[in-house]
């Protein structure tokens, strides 16, 4: 008991000649200590910034609804991009028919997506229209919080209404309430007859900035490219019962489609099914490589600061050998000087460690409020860092500090 | 009867420079008994310093035996050795040897640290030390804020403050005026008195006569040996 108390006591005494040979030199300490204080904000940013990644992601599965597949007529391209060759067609009646035939649909969404232009008086708007019908808003979740949604009637009648987006509405009508207004949607007037409820935005993509229209009036008077048939939509939205009619009602649509469409054997599919859940899984892996490329890159800089770290550490035990030499004759273990030096380099360590995660602390919280991208750093992150720049201080400066523990006691006293 | 304090048997110490050897302790025995005053004396490169390191345990011979306190040192590795220095051999430096912006107090507890004493213990025997020296005025002063015979006495209250059984004083006049000097071996002569062993390395044939016994080295051995015949004393009792 008493022998650990006197080893914690030790400590205390090697941390106080740290402290007064790191006061000593001020100008330099600071200096080193910025190179961990860099490297340390780096890491912990960057592993902030992954974390904000999966979370923004994870929010943005949950945007497009929950057990839902997204069917698509162009090949399935893996993960990779969709390509444009080889592009099938995809009409109402598949989806007619996916809703007749697979089990466990509770609803299909056909939609056309097209790019248009909105105008009201003195403003104007480019954004992404959705020509849809009420099962859009059943399938992806989406509902209106002012107004209200298409119905059928709208779909039937080809009415010319459209329920815009919180961002849309900003840019069009400010701050005043959009409901009931007209706009010009490509020199064609609708009437806004709701606003979407808002879904904020993830990884930089704003889930607000879109307008939802009944798909016959955007095919009879928004459509810019050219349908191969009267029937034909961009994609159709699949919404399941339950996660399980979900993965085995995937595979039904893709034999369903290959029949339908009499793709022979051995012919790659031109329609791509994918789940949610897929592509969430497929997401997060992206986002966990950008992650790891990061925080590797941020890594380096911390491994830069460890190297600054052993260069002053190799000059401080160089200046202080005369030093050396003299607490030998007083005494002092090799050991004594060794930790001497290990805990001057860990205290540097740490304090840059500290002041880094300070910074960091504060960096995300900006990025957050500036960039609109979330960036949590956790307690978890805390500690790991202010642990791991004490681990660099051990490792950079255990070479100087054991060099100096070698050094002869009569040499060294002898040295100028 | 107690082993003698320092014995030496054929002791040297061997350096290679430039692919030649130079003996620079070549045999040396002697033995130095507990409460001697004994100066040490030569040209240099005589060996008298190499000699010192060797028996402050400061440095390790080539061959031969040293005796320390009834210890073989040849038996000791380095920690063990240290803990010697610590305990039992205080060191005197020509050029003081104090920490720079560290005060008295502080530079006199140094070695408390290594015996591992705590805190509270440190200051007062290293406070009591420097009382000791009459420096009790100047505990917080460093050692730019100190005379050269002040700082003097503070390394001597360091070489003491671990209540060595020897001080080994390394030419702990050559940076001081006459006048000073003379306090200095006052000092050791009062400490003598006391009972502790001073073995002091000089090449100044005045301040050898402080001591009792003078040993001369010349190319690495003992050239002469003797009791010093007209011994001053600097200060009285």
């Amino acid at each position: 008991m008493s022998k650990l108390l006197n080893s914690i006591a030790g400590w205390g005494v090697n941390i106080a000649i740290a402290m007064t040979a790191l006061r000593t030199n001020l100008m330099r300490s600071i200096l080193t200590t910025l190179g961990v204080m860099i490297g340390v904000f780096a890491v912990i940013l960057a592993v902030a910034v992954g974390n904000g990644a999966q979370v923004s992601v994870t929010q943005q599965i949950a945007t497009l609804g929950s057990n839902m597949a997204i069917v698509v007529p162009q090949p399935d391209s893996g993960s990779g991009p969709p390509r444009s060759t080889d592009r099938g067609r995809l009409t109402e009646r598949d989806g007619r028919a996916i809703l007749r035939q697979v089990s466990g649909v509770s609803a299909v969404a056909p939609q056309i997506r097209s790019s248009v232009q909105l105008v009201t008086p003195g403003r104007s708007a480019t954004t992404q229209a959705t020509g849809a019908t009420p099962e859009y808003g059943i399938v992806s979740n989406v509902t209106a919080s002012e107004g209200r949604f298409l119905t059928d009637g709208d779909v039937g009648a080809a009415a010319r209404v459209v329920v815009i987006g919180q961002t849309v509405a900003d840019k069009l009508f400010a701050d005043a309430n959009p409901v009931g207004e007209t706009v010009r949607i490509n020199r064609v007037p609708f009437k806004v007859i709701g606003l979407l409820e808002s879904k904020g935005s993830n990884l930089g993509n704003d889930n607000d900035d879109q307008i939802v229209v009944p798909i016959t009036t955007l095919r009879q008077r928004l459509q810019t490219t050219a349908m191969q048939g009267p029937d034909d939509v961009t994609l159709l939205f699949v919404g399941f019962e339950d996660e399980d009619s979900l993965f085995t009602g995937q595979q039904e649509i893709k034999r369903m489609l290959r029949d339908r469409y009499r793709v022979p054997k051995g012919r790659i599919s031109p329609f791509t099914v994918r789940t949610t859940t897929e592509i969430a899984e497929t997401t997060g892996q992206v986002t966990q490589i950008f992650q790891a490329v990061l925080v590797a890159i941020a890594s380096i800089s911390l491994l830069v600061g460890g190297i600054g770290i052993m260069n002053i550490m190799l000059v401080s035990v160089t200046e202080r050998t005369r030093e050396i030499g003299l607490r030998m004759a007083l005494g002092a273990k090799r050991s004594d000087i060794r930790n001497q030096f290990l805990v001057e380099a860990a205290v540097l360590c740490v304090i840059g460690g500290a002041i880094g995660l300070t910074l960091a602390v504060l960096a995300a919280a900006i990025f957050q409020q500036v960039a609109d991208f979330p960036a949590p750093v956790g307690l978890d992150t805390a500690i790991m860092s202010v642990a791991f720049s004490a681990v660099i201080g051990i490792i950079f400066g255990g070479y100087p500090a054991i060099r100096a523990s070698r050094l002869s006691p009569i040499e060294a006293l002898r040295s100028e | 009867m107690t082993a003698p304090l320092l014995e030496t048997h054929d002791l040297v110490k061997d350096y290679v420079i430039g692919g030649e050897v130079l003996h620079a302790v070549n045999g040396v025995s002697l033995t130095i008994k507990r409460g001697e005053f004994v100066a040490i004396m030569g040209a240099s490169g005589s060996g008298k310093s190499t000699f010192m390191n060797m028996i402050g345990c400061l440095d390790v011979p080539t061959s031969g035996t040293l005796l320390l306190d009834g210890i073989d040192t040849k038996t000791l590795d380095s920690d063990a050795l240290a803990e010697i220095r610590n305990r039992k051999i205080g060191f005197v430096f020509q050029q003081f040897n104090l920490l720079a912006r560290t005060s008295a107090l502080d530079n006199v507890a140094v070695p408390l640290i290594y015996a591992g004493l705590g805190y509270t213990e440190r200051r007062e025997r290293a406070q009591a030390k420097l009382e000791a020296m009459g420096l009790g005025n100047r505990l917080q002063n460093t050692p730019a804020k100190l005379s050269g015979g002040q700082q003097q006495r503070v390394a001597i209250a360091r070489a003491l403050v671990t209540d060595p059984l020897m001080l080994l004083a390394d030419e702990p006049t050559g940076a001081l005026d006459t006048q000073t000097s003379l306090d200095i071996m006052g000092i050791f002569q009062k400490l003598n008195d006391e009972g502790i062993t001073l073995i002091v390395v000089t090449h100044e044939p005045d301040i050898a006569e402080y001591a009792e016994r003078r040993i001369i080295f010349r190319d690495g051995r003992v050239i002469e040996d003797a009791a010093v015949k007209s011994r001053r004393r600097a200060v009285a009792g």
